[in-house]
């Protein structure tokens, strides 16, 4: 305002002269509102960054497209090489038609000598009579005519048990590292009296369901758990045939009556497998189950599949105290135990191949074990690449989801078993099956990381209504206020230009 | 996604009409990955587990209403055999302990009072502040600190029919969470998107009863998901019932239709989808309900309401292995694995991260928003004008 005339001399007071009037003071608190507004620009910056850390893509990727093969080496113990030429075109054309059963396995068959230093192969000794096996080792009548193709498919049905038509219903449960097991015995109404009150369930695991745990030791840990009820009503009423009660195929399917009974603990957040007995009341005795065709079935028990196994049983003669009768706890975790090997996915024999008696010390055989080893590596070993790819994908898809060092920890420490699986998978089955299990363990926990959650979407309106009356009702007047002292500061100039 | 937020920002600072043409193209998007994922292999019917995730989003007492269709629900599936350890309850508020309940403990969503809802045997997961739109997210991906109890997780697999039941004030593709905040349709399309990227289903049931419930699943994108709303874009969703004694409305109109036809559905029924949505009058609920089923490779008339209201009806009968088998070994064998009794596990509730986001304006009408848009338009004009004319 220098450029004003001067004040004529009436006015008391001349408002440029006022200390607070003073251009330089104005002009220095709108530059102190910008300076702080660009200032704090950085800070809002990363106050409300997400931290994502870089995932190695590449590696995923490469790791995730690889396939694994295991290989299955089968030592022929005979000097005829002819034969073994045989069986070895044989086994290539069974692999070659059935390509998807066979997945994932690289079978070959060598000579004794050539297996001399390999570890974890099958040998195949001559013997004349019904073949049995015995460790690693299947004795079988390699002399007899057609012996070659029946070779074959008995290999076929020891090494690749696994077929869509031995597992209908999808029985066997999913892998986990952990399982619990649950053991129920449940009395429909013990009111009614001969309820049975308790059971020697130690004494029955230690009989018949440790050795199978022990067996798996490799693949899972099991936790037990044991309860007896006394009343667990069902939710429907069997059909009463003559002198018999009887439930309906239909019926059967809902038979577990959840909203009543409580079958587990929820101590832990792994899977359950339940074993349950249940004793009919004794106004409904004997309980059968009725087959499709209105039969009744030789059979009291069945399996929910990948939920567990189900026993109905009338006690044949009750103690004093109530107690199960030996014979019977026999019998029923005898059952169990097949139930149970059913749900985890232990194969069966083919009815063609028995075990020699030195091989019944365990509860199932190598060949069993190692169809089972190779399932579920070859299972994890998918589940860990799926699971690394889905993560990968979502991280890029989703621009709000943050990563943490504890995620991409996990993802890499995943990657690296699985690279490990690929290296060891030549030389021990068992060491291929550890690694990929816990890169799959790895790669899921990454996956559920309570961390890796994204920001919620917010549509861009809902934006422009938060910011919009915060940063336009201050924002527009510090602008103009800016435009305007840029204004007068160059027409002050331009005035200061004209007078010099 | 923050710097085109902040040029957003400052370019709709300085002219406002801009937003209107640029909300569109999340869409595009959307149906890109429809159209990649519709390829992929679907897994057919078989699922071995049933799970239902119930939610009441919505508190107070005159939203009686919404609990009692999410336990309208919990006691259907109940009742049809999902267990407890597989139904995820969410309820907003608890009304059956509230002080203007003039039947304490009790719920009902009929005016007769027929039937206690809140009868003797229930287990609500997630009460009061916890159900937050966070807390839902993390049920459905997994996503939980390992404190979290077992009764808190959804722990499905690949081979999991999951049914999930959403209720409360929505409006077009929102739904509110206990009045301050708001899950998106986006937000549960990623949702389920994560969950099938994690094999967490075999397929999902989604329902939902709120105003403009069918922009809710609109963005789904994620393949084997069946969609159901009560009612389309700008239309509300009516309640059903007032009972007067309670002095408020007791259920949802759609809720109470479709509950009305389970109630004749048993364990071992085989009624369809197909049937249940024949059964449902837009009249007599006073909206058009919708149905999404390109996700779905099934027709309705192959779905059983059991595949998602029901336990699984799948047994197999296996024999008995003989008596005296020899294949059973008897080695006593030292005890090496932990065993335990059945012990209670007593959950505590978590204290809930709660998200403080609260927004101006819930009115969506597109009239609304026109005008808004036209009249901040005009504001930002006469201030600009205004400072521009006084130089």
């Amino acid at each position: 305002m220098d450029s004003s005339p001067q004040p004529p001399p009436t006015s008391p007071r001349d408002p440029s002269k006022l200390f607070h009037q003073k251009d330089s003071l104005r002009r220095s608190i709108v530059a102190v509102y910008w300076t702080v507004i660009v200032l704090s620009i950085p800070l809002w910056w990363t106050t409300t960054s997400i931290q994502r850390l870089s995932l190695p893509f590449n590696g995923v990727r490469e790791q995730a497209y690889r396939t694994l093969e295991l290989p299955i080496s089968i030592c022929l113990d005979t000097t005829d090489s002819t034969f073994r030429k045989e069986v070895a075109d044989l086994l290539a054309r069974k692999v070659a038609e059935n390509s998807s059963r066979w997945a994932g396995t690289a079978p070959s068959v060598k000579s004794i000598t050539e297996c001399a230093g390999t570890n974890d192969f099958y040998t195949i000794k001559n013997h004349n009579s019904s073949p049995y096996i015995d460790g690693r080792q299947l004795y079988f009548p390699l002399e007899e005519p057609n012996a070659s193709s029946q070779l074959v498919d008995a290999l076929a049905s020891l090494l690749v048990p696994y077929t869509t038509s031995a597992d209908p219903d999808r029985r066997v449960a999913q892998y986990s590292s952990r399982y619990r097991l649950a053991f129920s015995l449940l009395n429909e109404d013990a009111t009614t009296g001969d309820g049975v009150m308790r059971w020697k369930v130690q004494e029955g695991l230690r009989a018949h369901i440790k050795p199978i745990l022990k067996r798996l030791h490799a693949l899972h840990n099991f936790t037990i758990e044991s309860q007896v009820q006394f009343h667990a009503p069902l939710a429907f009423s069997p059909r009463q045939i003559e002198e018999v009660y009887a439930i309906s195929p239909e019926d059967l399917t809902v038979f577990i009556n959840s909203a009543e009974w409580t079958l587990s603990s929820s101590s832990s957040n792994d899977p359950v497998l339940h074993l349950v007995l249940f004793i009919p009341s004794s106004t409904r005795r004997p309980l059968h189950i009725l087959t499709k065709d209105e039969s009744i079935s030789p059979s009291n028990a069945f399996i929910r599949p990948q939920w567990g196994g189900i026993i109905i049983h009338t006690p044949t003669s009750l103690t004093s105290t109530n107690e199960l009768p030996s014979k019977d706890l026999d019998i029923i975790f005898a059952t169990f135990a097949s139930q149970l090997l059913g749900l985890l996915g232990v194969p069966q024999l083919p009815s063609t191949v028995q075990r020699a008696p030195s091989d019944l010390k365990a509860s199932f055989s190598d060949w069993q074990l190692d169809a089972l080893l190779r399932r579920r590596t070859l299972e994890n070993a998918a589940g860990s690449q799926d699971t690394l790819l889905s993560i990968v994908k979502l991280v890029n898809q989703l621009e709000g989801m943050p990563v943490h060092e504890d995620v991409r920890d996990d993802v890499e420490n995943a990657l690296s078993f699985l690279t490990k699986m690929y290296d060891t998978s030549h030389s021990s089955l068992r060491q291929t099956f550890e690694f990929s299990a816990r890169s799959f363990n790895l790669a899921s926990r990454a996956f559920s990381n309570p961390g890796l959650l994204a920001l919620l979407y917010f549509p861009t309106e809902h934006k422009y209504a938060v910011y919009t009356p915060l940063f336009a009702t201050s924002g527009l007047p510090l602008f103009f206020a800016a435009l305007r002292e840029v204004k007068r500061w160059k027409e002050s100039r331009l005035a200061k230009h004209k007078k010099a | 996604m923050r710097l085109s937020f902040f040029l957003h920002l400052v370019i709709g600072i300085l002219s406002w009409s801009w937003a209107a043409a640029s909300t569109d193209s999340q869409e595009q998007i959307v149906k890109d990955f429809f159209d990649k994922n519709s390829n992929s292999n679907n897994e057919g019917s078989t699922h071995t587990n049933n799970w239902a995730v119930l939610v009441c989003a919505s508190r107070y007492w005159f939203n009686y209403r919404h609990m009692a269709n999410a336990l309208g629900m919990y006691r259907t599936v109940k009742r049809l055999g999902i267990p407890d350890s597989n139904i995820i309850l969410m309820l907003a508020d608890d009304v059956s302990c509230n002080q203007r309940n003039k039947f304490p403990g009790s719920v009902y969503f009929t005016p007769d009072r027929g039937v206690d809802l809140y009868g003797d045997n229930i287990e609500v997961d997630y009460r009061g502040y916890e159900v937050t739109v966070e807390n839902f997210i993390r049920v459905l991906t997994g996503r939980m600190e390992p404190s979290v109890p077992r009764s808190k997780r959804l722990l499905t697999d690949e081979r999991s029919n999951v049914f999930v039941y959403m209720t409360g004030h929505g409006g077009n593709e929102f739904l509110k969470f206990q009045d301050n905040e708001e899950i998106s349709a986006f937000d549960i399309a990623d949702a389920f998107e994560q969950m099938y990227q994690k094999k967490r289903y075999n397929e999902i049931f989604f329902m939902i009863d709120t105003c403009q419930a069918n922009t809710m699943y609109s963005k789904f994108y994620s393949p084997n998901i069946l969609a159901t709303g009560s009612s389309e874009l700008g239309e509300s969703s009516y309640s059903h019932a007032n009972d007067h004694d309670i002095g408020v409305a007791v259920i949802d109109a759609y809720t109470h239709y479709v509950l009305e036809y389970m109630e004749n559905v048993n364990k071992t029924s085989h009624a369809s989808m197909q049937q249940l949505f024949s059964y449902i009058d837009p009249v007599k609920i006073n909206s058009h309900f919708g149905v999404r089923t390109d996700l779905f490779t099934r027709s309705l008339d192959n779905i059983r309401l059991t595949d998602f209201f029901g336990g699984v009806a799948q047994a197999e009968i296996v024999s008995r292995p003989e008596t005296d088998n020899t294949n059973i070994n008897r080695i006593e064998e030292e005890e090496v694995l932990s065993e335990r009794n059945i012990t209670e596990a007593h959950s505590r509730p978590r204290l809930p991260n709660q998200q403080t986001i609260s927004w101006w304006s819930y009115a969506t009408s597109p009239q609304y928003k026109q005008l808004r848009i036209w009249s901040s338009l005009v504001m930002l004009g006469g201030l600009i004008g205004l400072v521009f004319s006084r130089k």
